[in-house]
């Protein structure tokens, strides 16, 4: 009996000691996501590298087959359609759903805490957004500077990107990536807390809010006050908004994981 | 003084209508060996989620290291539990694993981790998902291991490991224990392969504990009576026979419980031969009564 009351002593005293925020225990986690870099790097980069070579080449096609009769601007134009630049986000949703499915379960066989998971998790995010906003914003500037890499090929400068400068590029990307990522990572906690039923009444709420919303508007005759109020937030208030469910998504999935439990 | 590191009460845990563990209570001691046994599905595997923290119980008491292990970080940095079932992150291959675990074991000997690394002939480079079972086994062993964490989980050790492999395994996890003393925890149903690691026993069966005893006490707790079928049958007439073989006018039949010194004699005497009977016998017996009987039943019809 004494055995255990100096043990519950010794422990009391330490968690005293060590106050609520452990930044080694969250930064083991950031180091144990990134000790296999292809993931959140390798891969990424291999995928927008890919779309930047098949932009390359179609660039080369279009000039081999006459281009040089078209008008550049007319070609450059044209590109402003690709979703080349949008490549990895498929693949970032994956790594979100992965690093709840399969590393949250091995991390916590390292003994590390939900908290403490999340918490890294949550930083690298952060990283790998700021990461990939950083260079996708300065590639947009150096496809600008290049004229398309010399061949007139665009695969940055297009869709809402090189209009509105370096500082909205940055902004809207790392917006996009971390809604992205956090999407993928808070919806697998759900999974790994309430399993399948978890995943089915998720999904259903989800319909089910849709349907209410599109109802909600098509009867009260509200869509054009819809769209004129989109319009008038523009795309800094659209992607302000993806950032805010980023945030509400990393939240959640706080408080979902820390009663999750591993497959 | 022996200290307790981890007790448990009336711990339940239910999936749905199944009840994996029902009620069960038990102390471990530090720097002892317990053998975790039982059936599989027994629910070995849970009581260690449930002991790390990785499950949450629907009832009962868990307190490891003085306190409930859940997310409590100083709870939590003295265990190691690799599952049998372990997940590892996407596209890890077992050297990312053994690069990533001196951050979370602070007692992790690199050197020590090497020398099994090649005694099991590790491949450090291939990817997990493409390892032989045996090879799994080997990347939990080894974390567990080197680890030397206060409070150790083996979960199903010697799953597809080879006999050389099992060996290093047995010998290794001695030398280790005695320079490094601290508490382990192996869950198996290879019992005779782990007979003489162990120092004490929890059997359990369908979520109970069937028996919490001393190693020694257990092996010394049923005897094996063999010679001519009349007189071991009237040796063991009025005993609690747990297990009945024949051949010819032979006839070896397994009793619960110790001879003393004068039943020892009167053995002799009747010309049989006494022998002791091996932990997998005895917990064969214990948690398969309905198999042995319906044997029997069926040898009888």
């Amino acid at each position: 009996m004494t055995a255990v009351t100096t043990t519950a002593a010794t422990a009391e005293r330490e968690a005293s000691m060590s106050s609520r925020v452990r930044p080694g225990e969250i930064w083991r986690i950031v180091r144990l996501l990134a000790v296999n870099p292809t993931i959140f790097f390798g891969v990424p980069w291999l995928i927008l590298g890919g779309a930047w070579a098949v932009t390359m080449i179609v660039a080369l096609i279009i000039q081999g087959a006459g281009g040089a009769a078209v008008d550049a601007s007319d070609i450059q134009e044209g590109f402003r359609y690709s979703w080349a630049v949008l490549s990895p986000q498929w693949y970032l949703v994956a790594v979100g759903v992965q690093a709840v499915a399969f590393t949250f379960s091995f991390a916590l066989g390292f003994g590390s805490t939900r908290r403490d998971y999340w918490l890294g998790l949550s930083a690298m995010f952060v990283f790998v957004a700021a990461e990939m906003a950083v260079a996708i914003a300065t590639l947009v500037q150096i496809e600008k500077a290049t004229g398309g890499w010399w061949i007139g090929a665009g695969m940055f400068d297009t869709l809402w990107y090189g209009q509105s400068g370096w500082t909205f590029d940055f902004f809207t990307t790392f917006s996009l990536q971390l809604f992205v990522l956090f999407v993928g990572a808070g919806v697998t906690t759900v999974y790994m807390r309430w399993r399948v039923r978890g995943m089915m009444t998720l999904f259903f709420s989800f319909v089910a809010l849709v349907l209410a919303l599109i109802a909600g508007f098509t009867f009260t005759n509200t869509w054009p006050a819809v769209l004129s109020w989109f319009a008038s937030i523009g795309l800094l208030g659209v992607f302000t908004l993806t950032l805010v469910a980023a945030v509400v998504a990393a939240v959640a999935g706080f408080l979902v994981i820390r009663k999750a439990t591993p497959r | 003084m022996t200290t307790t590191v981890a007790r448990v009460s009336g711990l339940t845990k239910r999936y749905g209508d199944f009840t994996a563990v029902d009620g069960v209570d038990f102390t471990l001691e530090e720097n002892r060996i317990y053998g975790l046994l039982g059936r599989n599905g027994a629910g070995k595997t849970t009581i260690m989620q449930l002991l790390t923290g990785q499950l949450f119980p629907n009832g009962g008491e868990i307190e490891v290291f003085g306190r409930t292990p859940a997310e409590h970080a100083d709870v939590l940095r003295r265990l190691c539990f690799i599952a049998e079932s372990q997940r590892y992150p996407e596209d890890f291959a077992p050297r990312h694993v053994f690069t990533a675990a001196p951050w979370f074991f602070e007692n992790w000997d690199q050197e020590f981790a090497d020398r099994l690394i090649a005694d099991f002939r590790l491949p450090l480079k291939r990817p997990i998902k493409k390892l032989s079972r045996g090879q799994l086994s080997a990347v939990g062993v080894i974390v567990g291991l080197a680890s030397r964490a206060p409070l150790t989980f083996f979960d199903e050790p010697y799953l597809g490991l080879d006999a050389v492999a099992r060996h290093i395994f047995y010998d290794r996890l001695l030398e280790d224990f005695a320079a490094h003393p601290r508490t382990i925890v192996l869950s198996t149903h290879l019992i005779d392969e782990v007979a003489n690691l162990l120092e004490h026993i929890i059997l359990i069966d369908q979520g109970r504990i069937l028996l919490d005893r001393d190693a020694e006490e257990v092996r010394g707790s049923a005897t094996t009576i063999a010679g001519a079928r009349a007189a071991v049958e009237q040796f063991v007439a009025d005993r609690p026979v747990i297990g009945r073989e024949g051949l010819g006018g032979l006839a070896s039949v397994t009793i619960d419980g110790r001879l003393d010194h004068a039943e020892r004699v009167r053995a002799a005497e009747l010309g049989l031969e006494l022998a002791p009977v091996s932990l997998q016998q005895l917990i064969v017996h214990l948690t398969g009564a309905d198999l042995a009987a319906s044997i029997e039943q069926e040898a009888a019809a």
